[in-house]
């Protein structure tokens, strides 16, 4: 059998961030009492009316300008018919001719290659309520029926699981970026549908594509993909490729396998057509652009801004673009003229770490950028030692005092030439063996003299300074 | 004609979750010729692909959207107080499976 | 009887103290009991209606009725219809709620054909209403009950909702008035949808007068439906001045001129020639009615457009009816047969055959074909008379091919004769046009219509046009006595 190459489409729904649901006045949160967020289009009383929340068409409006899309001069809803007990109208709002965003395109990163993926659209709809199901009963809560979600649909143009997670984690640093989603998997926030076919590596024609729906995490889709895959490379290997059927078929988190819910002739028709009750709505070119100036810069582009104009490690860089908070901070530094190495190097080592131990926010802590600044630049003038500032790092938090509250006589390090030369010559006189071991050439007593002046002075010799008057003083 | 037959109309009833007798079954394939022929006459409209479908009675107003503000939710009471099941604070129906 | 005034009336009674509004809902709610003996109006009469405080607002103290495919809290609302049967709503339809606020009284919710889908009045699932001049006949529908009521004198007003003629048809038959604003003008939050792009609120009154009262009463943008506007520059009550002098009226040759007939029956050609004779009453005013001929393959189309139009859209709006959060429910234990069972057992035949052929007209690979165009024809016919708008303060026509028919005579079949005289009025709604029905003369004893549709937005010079035309005639106010 030739080489096989996969073709994967995704349909990735995040659940949006807001006061209100997409399209009632009901609250948007999760809420462990059920039916404590409804109003009555969410149970679909009869009479009631959708209205649109101006915010999640704002939030989709700027996801689709992320993703580079083309916005729509009207934007309209489209009615989606199908009857399930968790879908109380008997229909979702959602879009299909006109949605917030089409034919878009991103650039994400596959380990350290750059891969392209085309966005067939992006559009804005509701969820559905939750079911639970007991013995011979199940129960309906209407608290996330409603609730908005973008939905993203790529076009065909992935080629492994490792391309689609990236993907997916990808998409969940820009919803986060954007401020618009938690975009977090284990709240259910994010679920996926995917599409996979196989086909010959030089073929030009897609091979037979069949679905997996509802998979609601990274790990999930990965695995689904790769279990697709080797399914459908084993009945093509053995000759059956026909037996690959163009279906629905259904993640099973359990077994690690899909499961087949239905074939394409039964494939539902869902109806559509304009939903006549949300009229069409005008999108100007000054709403736009207003939104795109709420668009921060997003973390490929703060990466490698970071590595190629700063000089910045992709270690580095990768972990101070992974939350918009810490890259604001760090470029905060950058705008304050501290060292683009320098802040890295507090950040990713002594301010994360702080944040990380104690589950702060980094834009919470008492040492704001400003203050860092004023800490590197006692290092830099000699004033303090590292390991002093380390100290005095937690001492700004923990009291929340500026930073010169803790410089004092007492601490502040000796970088008075005349006095260190006074310290070290003292040491020689008294330490003539090792004096004459070292001019013998046993050249790593060097750092015994460096010790024995950070003993005499308590730490507070500058370093830099000690050793160069040593070394000037040692060569006799 | 024969194109909306019985049994098509029966199986369109079954996916609107709606049961036809056969008279019944028969008035809809009745009236549904009458549509079908009146449907020529507008198929017969010159250029008729072109004209952009009127999907809302006014498309000329101007409309705001609604601002992000939640309001209080329906008291549980009212929300339930016509359903045939209920459970706790919950609508229940007979188990929902895929 | 209190009850035969009209609302300016009634307000200057209890303004000077000489009814009490108690007075009003008594002699309303013993009025209801008797037309709903005779002619079977009502789903719900509210017998403990309590008066209110007589204030400014015009609808202060006085009863009026509401057709049941609005809802109302803690009172019964069933769209006629088996699936909602036993709803009560926990919430009150913008437009009643706006009423209530004023001071006005429900005191009853009248029968509709299910859910407004149908012209005949017969297939709610309280049974037939009868029409008030002739027991025989039907009322024609939806606002069936609402119709019969007012005509009946239960009392000055009753709500209706107009998808295709629901108010202006029926309005016709017992010889009143029903006015269907632009569209938006009144909130539909709160009204059961049948068809959402064609669905208007309206009312049925006596007079023009009264009509403009209530609807000023009723108006206004509702931040729950996105497509109500602000119409506070407009009064209507106040526009009503009669003075049309050089305004200009056309009606559709195709549609009004006698000659289209040539095998006429007597009733038609009656009806016509009261017609042409009514117009040149209105010429008499000073304004000028001209005869404009329109693409006949329009005309045709209107009928079929509208079927499949509002077939689909009715086939959506009802997918909430399953029994599940409200409605009688199914008893059967698996959840699919437990909705069907609601559904099937729920509607009348005629809903689900409509629901079947919208549900056809709705399928992918039929769209094209019958949604999308019959939405396209749609435009073109609104663009039609949207240019003749810019020419015309509106447009006249006759209700109907004569009085209300006898209940074996017509039923909702959409058969291949259904003919543009009978349909035409469903031109208002395509385009969402204010569109007004008063009564034109007798025929056979019985009443019949005539008919004002504008431009949007355009309801005060529509409802002024009116008033001036009913000005010119004597059927204002009348109360329906039964003929033999």
């Amino acid at each position: 059998m030739k080489k096989q190459k996969a073709v994967i489409g995704l349909e990735m729904h995040c659940e949006l961030k807001s006061n209100s649901k997409v399209f009632s006045g009901a609250r948007n949160s999760y809420n462990e009492t059920p039916n404590a967020n409804i109003a009555p289009v969410d149970m679909a009383f009869p009479g009631t009316l959708p209205v649109v929340n101006k915010k999640c068409v704002a939030d989709a409006l700027k996801m689709s300008m992320a993703l580079n899309c083309t916005q729509p001069e009207y934007m309209y809803f489209d009615r989606k018919n199908y009857y399930y007990p968790d879908l109380p109208k008997g229909y979702q709002i959602t879009q299909m001719e006109s949605p917030v965003g089409i034919n878009g395109h991103i650039e994400i990163e596959v380990g350290d290659k750059l891969v392209p993926v085309d966005i067939h659209d992006i559009h804005l709809e509701e969820d559905a309520a939750s079911l639970d199901h007991y013995f011979d009963t199940s129960t309906i809560d209407y608290n996330r029926a409603g609730v908005p979600l973008l939905e993203l649909v790529t076009e065909p143009c992935l080629h492994s699981a490792e391309e689609a997670v990236a993907f997916l984690e990808h998409m969940r640093d820009v919803y986060k970026y954007c401020d618009v989603s938690e975009a977090d998997t284990k709240k259910g926030q994010i679920r996926c549908d995917v599409n996979i076919s196989i086909m010959d590596e030089d073929a030009t024609e897609f091979g037979t594509r069949v679905e997996v729906k509802n998979v609601n995490s990274f790990g999930g889709v990965y695995d689904a993909i790769n279990y697709e895959i080797k399914r459908q490379s084993a009945l093509k290997e053995a000759g059956r490729y026909n037996e690959v059927e163009q279906e629905t078929r259904r993640w099973d988190e359990e077994s690690g396998t899909t499961i087949h819910m239905r074939s394409k002739v039964d494939a539902i028709d869902y109806k559509y057509f304009v939903e006549p009750n949300l009229p069409k709505f005008k999108i100007t070119k000054e709403w736009l652009e207003e939104l795109r100036k709420e668009i921060p810069r997003l973390h490929l582009e703060r990466k490698y801004d970071y590595i190629n104009n700063y000089g910045l490690s992709n270690y580095d860089a990768t972990i101070l673009v992974k939350e918009k908070n810490v890259a604001d901070y760090f470029e905060e530094c950058l705008n304050l003229g501290i060292d683009a190495k320098v802040a890295s190097n507090w950040i990713t080592t002594q301010v994360l770490g702080y944040t990380n131990k104690y589950e702060v926010n980094i834009q919470d802590i008492y040492l704001t950028p400003k203050r860092l600044k004023d800490l590197t630049d006692l290092i830099k003038d000699g004033t303090i030692s590292s390991k002093q500032a380390k100290e005095i790092f937690f001492k700004v938090i923990e009291e929340a005092k500026e930073v010169k509250e803790f410089i004092s006589k007492d601490n502040a390090q000796i970088s008075d030439k005349e006095e260190l030369t006074k310290i070290i010559e003292e040491i020689i006189n008294n330490n003539l063996n090792q004096v004459n071991e070292y001019r013998n050439g046993k050249t790593n007593l060097f750092d015994y003299f460096v010790g024995q002046v950070m003993k005499n002075t308590r730490g507070k010799a500058n370093p830099v300074l000690t050793k160069e008057i040593l070394n000037d003083k040692l060569k006799g | 004609m024969g194109k909306f037959t019985k049994e098509m109309v029966d199986d369109y009833a079954d996916k609107l979750l709606i049961g036809l007798t056969p008279e019944e079954n028969k008035m809809v394939l009745d009236e549904f010729e009458a549509i079908d022929k009146s449907i020529d006459v507008i198929n017969e409209i010159p250029n008729i692909s072109e004209v952009i479908p009127m999907t809302h009675a006014l498309d000329d107003f101007a409309f705001e959207l609604r601002e992000d503000i939640a309001e209080e939710s329906i008291p549980i009471d009212e929300a339930l107080r016509n359903a045939g099941g209920v459970e706790g604070r919950e609508i229940e129906v007979p188990k929902v499976v895929d | 009887m209190y009850m035969e005034k009209s609302i300016s009336e009634l307000h200057d009674l209890l303004k000077s103290g000489k009814a009490t509004s108690k007075e009003l809902i008594k002699e309303s709610l013993v009025k209801s009991h008797e037309v709903q003996e005779k002619y079977n109006a009502f789903v719900t009469i509210c017998d403990d209606a309590k008066d209110t405080p007589v204030t400014d607002e015009l609808v202060s103290g006085i009863p009026f009725g509401v057709k049941d495919n609005y809802s109302t809290k803690d009172v019964l609302s069933t769209g006629s219809s088996n699936t909602l049967k036993n709803y009560v709503p926990f919430y009150t339809a913008t437009v009643v709620e706006k009423l209530f606020n004023k001071g006005a009284v429900m005191v009853n919710k009248t029968v509709l054909d299910e859910f407004g889908m149908g012209g005949t009045g017969t297939t709610g699932h309280t049974g037939i209403v009868k029409n008030p001049w002739d027991p025989k006949r039907m009322c024609a529908g939806s606002s069936a009950g609402s119709a019969c009521a007012v005509a009946a004198g239960v009392y000055p007003y009753a709500l209706g909702s107009d998808t295709g003629d629901s108010i202006r048809k029926p309005a016709a038959f017992c010889g009143i008035v029903g006015y269907k604003p632009t569209y938006g003008m009144l909130s539909r939050y709160g009204l059961f949808p049948f068809a959402s792009s064609l669905d208007h609120c309206g009312v049925l009154t006596r007079s023009v007068g009264d009509a403009a009262i209530v609807v000023d009463a009723m108006k206004g943008k509702d931040s729950h439906d996105m497509t109500s506007w602000d119409s506070s520059n407009i009064n209507l009550t106040k526009s009503l001045t009669g003075e049309v002098k050089g305004k200009k009226l056309f009606y559709i040759k195709e549609i009004a001129n006698i000659d289209n007939y040539p095998h006429a029956s007597k009733e038609l050609r009656e009806h016509l020639e009261n017609f042409h004779h009514i117009l040149d009453k209105f010429r008499n005013l000073g304004v000028e009615i001209d005869e404009v001929s329109i693409d006949q393959t329009l005309l045709n189309a209107i009928p079929a457009v509208y079927v499949v139009l509002s077939c689909a859209e009715a086939t959506s709006n009802m997918s909430n009816l399953t029994g599940i959060i409200f409605g009688p429910r199914g008893k059967s234990d698996k959840i699919t047969e437990m909705m069907k069972e609601h559904r099937t057992n729920g509607f009348s035949p005629l809903i689900k055959r409509r629901f079947v052929i919208g549900s056809y007209i709705l399928q992918k690979e039929n769209q094209e074909r019958y949604f999308k165009n019959a939405a396209r024809v749609r435009r073109l016919i609104v663009d039609k008379m949207k240019e003749l708008f810019k020419t015309y303060d509106g447009l006249i026509l006759p209700v109907s091919s004569g009085p209300a028919k006898y209940f074996n005579e017509g039923d909702d079949a959409i058969d291949e004769n259904t003919n543009v005289l009978e349909e035409h009025l469903q031109i208002g709604n395509f385009g969402g046009f204010p569109s007004i029905t008063i009564p034109d003369g007798f025929i056979n004893n019985l009443p019949v219509g005539i008919n004002i549709t504008g431009n949007c937005y355009d309801d005060a010079n529509v409802l002024n046009l009116a008033y001036a035309l009913e000005g010119t005639m004597n059927y204002k106010g009348q109360i329906a006595k039964e003929v033999e």
